[in-house]
């Protein structure tokens, strides 16, 4: 009998293992709770897969983009504005995973670590979501595009709210098109290109060997060089568009010459050029409101002369990221503090309490000495006044700075970017243009950013 | 070193638990019956019917049986209260069902405790009931293969029944019976016999779950009688090589454990029901949707297997963790007396009783949560089943073996 009496201590053990387990199984609940409950497969949410009771989708003016009614989920009224809000408000479906019907959904559940979705339940939606884009000025954006696949966005560079996000290819969400698959027209149409995709930035990246430059070599300013239409390094040769002669190093960036950037990045070296590029942004994972950017990457090293030389101006394996490009404009207008843009303008409760989304304070995505962004701003600037309003593309008074560029693409027309800010403290907007394998950066994006911030004025 | 006194630090009078209790059902029976669209008198009968049986009960249990320390019974009354107000969420027809168990299971128990006042006379039971176990399981092997349904269930009429149930009852009552000759080889044989028979039988019935139950209960009974740690090692490596061997040679049984710790990848097909629980319990968040308003209660075998899951979405998981921390505090109850019970056959019984029933518990709630292979047993007093419920009630008969004897009790139970 004593002996037993010491045995029975075995069924602490258990005790122990089976409280462990609990502890285990509600750290589980706590920490996954919210993706666990905003699964697809939750009936009280989703009906067959598309997203049925869930909170309502607004622009920034309370136009409703998005809306739960008798259980099915209505979207805007027109077939144009539905095609412009797509990648924003996102797919029922959630093919669209960056839209914020997929990305936001734990929201626009109602989900919380208390009531679970009891809110849901009760008040039969979640809280509503209103975005800080600007329907109308989508719209405008996805006319002005015309067709083309591409992005258009825009962001406030001093409170990072994001006003206009087009992503072409798109469609009407209504009348969802059949076999949109192997389509051309439909190639890649759930991505949204702004904050998911990635272009050879041809050159507007010469604004970040620009950026280099000043750094690194003290009399940039004074340098003038020499082109005959190439510059030859020593693996072969970097091509210009033109024969600029003699030029100095503002020029160069406004007329565009590949052979004084492939010049300036041979005598940069790749260490310098590779550091400078991480430094704005580059290979680093970003995310607005949560939703994970597409990361622009530099290069792998190393590199030889000639690759070097069409990595300088924006070509060779670069890519960029729209809206990391855009930030990197925003940064350049905003004495270098680069805002993190964010999507989600407030939340509205199911019992109609009002609250911001995450911080109150605008984040900063990335950082550039205010020395070079107060030097690259005129440059930027004079690349509008010198070049491009009287090549007849005028930007009025808005003020424009920015850099277009022409990104060379194999074997296909290439991609027209520009990339940009206006000065003009009314419009403190950056923006960024692609038209994907639609031709040149001042022929194509340039008069689309223009008619885009005309709009917002 | 603990204490020698024979009572729980606080003690609160039967009467105001079991108040308590009642007004925890009156409580969590409200949203159904002041439904106007679930109003029929079935219902009525069988969540209000389930009140006067309790008391009675427990009236009984001390005034026939001279108890005093009645609150495990009050912990499995108000646990099987919980399991009735979900079977009458979902069908009148269940609930009449569950509470005719719970009736039916506390006559087990009655019938168990009686036997257990007795030693003399449970000595003399114990071959019968392990030769009548193992006697149900072969049974259940021919006529499952005749009926070619689920393998561990005999139906006979409009009742089906799952021998395993109660061939659990039969094997704590002969492992803790035989002790009084533990120390003879014979007799630890004959049990080894007996428990590779209902294991064997049960593997090969395909109801894992239920033979990894008596496996444990196994180990926990041999280390009870034996303490052997040496031997039980040998016992628990032969059979994880037996599970390898039938796992190697058998592959569609591993085959149905591969979606444990993936059932996310497998979310419409084999980790529907563990997924289904997930996403649902966190649906329902601290305090729950409310009672009917879940959407777990559509998945199959959700008021069995599943019940826990519709516990966290639509009773909160406070609640949910109410009922764990209620298996833990019966242990604990058990363990706190246990070294002090009167004879080694309660201390054995109980024990082992409290051994399973956090076993099975554990594989129930961790493996619908995917912590745990899923197994598919079910959860002790709550899920619903008839067999599952007498088995729980007789398995509380041991639990309560535990303070069997104490002062006037003992001199009682002997004449």
């Amino acid at each position: 009998m004593h002996s037993i009496s010491k045995r029975v201590w075995a069924l602490l053990a258990l005790i122990l293992a089976f409280a462990a387990g609990s502890v285990v199984m509600l750290t589980g609940f706590a920490m996954n709770g919210e993706r666990w409950a905003s699964n697809r497969a939750n009936s009280h949410i989703f009906s067959g897969g598309s997203v049925a009771i869930a909170g309502g989708i607004y622009d920034r003016s309370g136009m409703p983009l998005a809306v739960s009614k008798d259980g099915k989920r209505v979207m805007a009224e027109s077939a144009i504005m539905r095609k412009a809000t797509l990648h924003a408000v996102g797919d029922p479906e959630g093919f669209i995973s960056a839209g914020a019907q997929s990305a936001f959904r734990d929201i626009l559940a109602g989900y919380d670590p208390f009531n679970g979705i009891y809110e849901l339940t009760k008040y039969g939606k979640g809280s509503d979501v209103v975005l800080t884009i600007d329907a109308n000025l989508c719209k405008t954006a996805y006319e002005a595009l015309d067709g083309r696949k591409g992005t258009v966005g825009v962001y406030n560079y001093k409170t990072g709210e994001i006003l206009c996000m087009v992503s072409s290819p798109t469609y009407d969400p209504l009348h969802k098109p059949k076999d949109m698959d192997g389509q051309d027209k439909y190639e890649a149409v759930y991505l949204n290109r702004f904050l998911q995709g990635v272009f050879t930035p041809g050159s507007t990246f010469k604004t970040v060997t620009s950026a280099c430059a000043l750094q690194n070599i003290p009399d940039i300013q004074t340098r003038t060089f020499f082109c005959d239409r190439r510059y030859a390094t020593g693996d072969g040769y970097v091509i210009c568009r033109a024969k600029h002669g003699t030029l100095p190093f503002g020029e160069a960036l406004s007329e565009s010459c590949n052979a004084a950037f492939a010049a300036i990045a041979d005598e940069l070296g790749e260490t310098n050029l590779r550091s400078m590029a991480a430094q704005l942004g580059f290979g680093k994972p970003f995310s607005v409101d949560g939703i994970p950017l597409a990361i622009s990457t530099f290069p792998a090293g190393p590199l030889n002369n000639l690759e070097l030389g069409w990595t300088g101006v924006g070509q060779h394996t670069t890519l960029a990221n729209p809206c990391h490009m855009m930030v990197i404009m925003g940064a350049i207008a905003n004495g270098g503090n680069g805002v993190n843009p964010r999507l989600i303008k407030e939340l509205i409760s199911p019992a109609g309490h009002t609250s911001r989304y995450g911080s109150p304070r605008p984040k900063t995505m990335l950082t550039l000495d205010p020395f070079l962004a107060a030097s690259l701003q005129p440059m930027l600037c004079a690349n509008v006044t010198d070049i491009y309003d009287p090549g007849l593309r005028k930007s009025g008074d808005l003020e424009l700075c920015g850099k277009t560029g022409t990104a060379e693409v194999d074997g296909k027309t290439a991609h027209a970017w520009f990339a940009g800010f206006c000065q003009n403290p009314n419009y403190p907007y950056a923006i960024v243009v692609v038209g994907e394998n639609a031709g040149g950066g001042f022929d194509v994006a340039l008069p689309i950013a223009i008619r885009v911030l005309n709009a917002m004025k | 070193m603990p204490s020698r006194r024979l009572s729980i630090p606080v003690r609160v009078p039967w009467f105001w638990l079991l108040l308590l209790a009642t007004a925890f059902q009156l409580f969590s029976f409200a949203p159904l019956l002041l439904d106007p669209e679930r109003a029929e008198l079935p219902l009525y009968a069988a969540l209000l019917g389930y009140i006067p049986l309790e008391w009675l009960f427990l009236i009984l249990v001390r005034a026939l049986a001279h108890r005093r320390h009645v609150e495990l019974e009050i912990l499995g009354l108000w646990l099987s209260g919980i399991g009735l107000a979900v079977c009458g969420s979902v069908s009148a027809d269940y609930a009449l069902k569950q509470l005719a168990a719970i009736a039916l299971g506390m006559g087990v128990y009655a019938l168990l405790m009686g036997i257990m006042a007795s030693p003399d006379l449970a000595m003399k039971l114990r071959t019968p009931a392990a030769v009548g176990a193992v006697g149900l399981l072969a049974l259940n092997l021919l006529l499952a293969k005749v009926i070619n349904g689920t393998l561990n269930w005999i139906t006979v009429g409009p009742i089906s029944i799952q021998p395993s149930e109660l061939v659990k009852l039969a094997f704590i009552f002969v492992g803790a019976a035989t002790l009084e000759k533990l120390q003879t080889a014979p007799s630890v044989t004959r049990y080894l016999l007996f428990a590779m028979g209902c294991v064997g039988a049960l593997f090969l019935m395909r109801d894992f779950g239920a033979a990894l139950i008596f496996f444990a209960t196994y180990i926990i009974l041999a280390f009870l009688r034996s303490g052997d740690l040496k031997s039980i090692a040998l016992v628990s490596a032969a059979a994880v090589m037996g599970a390898g061997l039938v796992i190697y040679f058998r592959p569609y049984v591993a085959n149905r454990f591969s979606v444990y710790r993936h059932v996310w990848e497998h979310i419409h097909d084999t980790g529907y029901q563990q997924t289904r629980v997930l996403m649902y319990s966190s649906s329902g968040g601290l305090l729950g949707l409310g009672l009917g308003q879940g959407k777990l209660r559509g998945v199959f075998a959700a008021s069995t297997d599943l019940v826990f899951g519709m516990l966290c979405e639509e009773w909160g998981i406070l609640l949910a963790v109410l009922v764990l921390v209620s298996y833990l505090g019966m242990a604990a109850y058990v363990l706190h007396f246990a070294r002090q019970a009167r004879s080694a056959f309660y201390a054995i019984a109980s024990v082992s009783a409290a051994g399973l029933i956090l076993f099975q518990a554990a594989l129930n709630v961790f493996g619908i949560t995917d912590l745990l292979p899923l197994t598919g047993v079910t959860l002790p007093f709550v899920s619903r089943g008839g067999t599952s419920i007498l088995c729980a009630w007789g398995l509380l008969a041991f639990l309560s073996s535990v303070t069997l004897g104490e002062r006037k009790e003992a001199s009682l139970a002997q004449e």
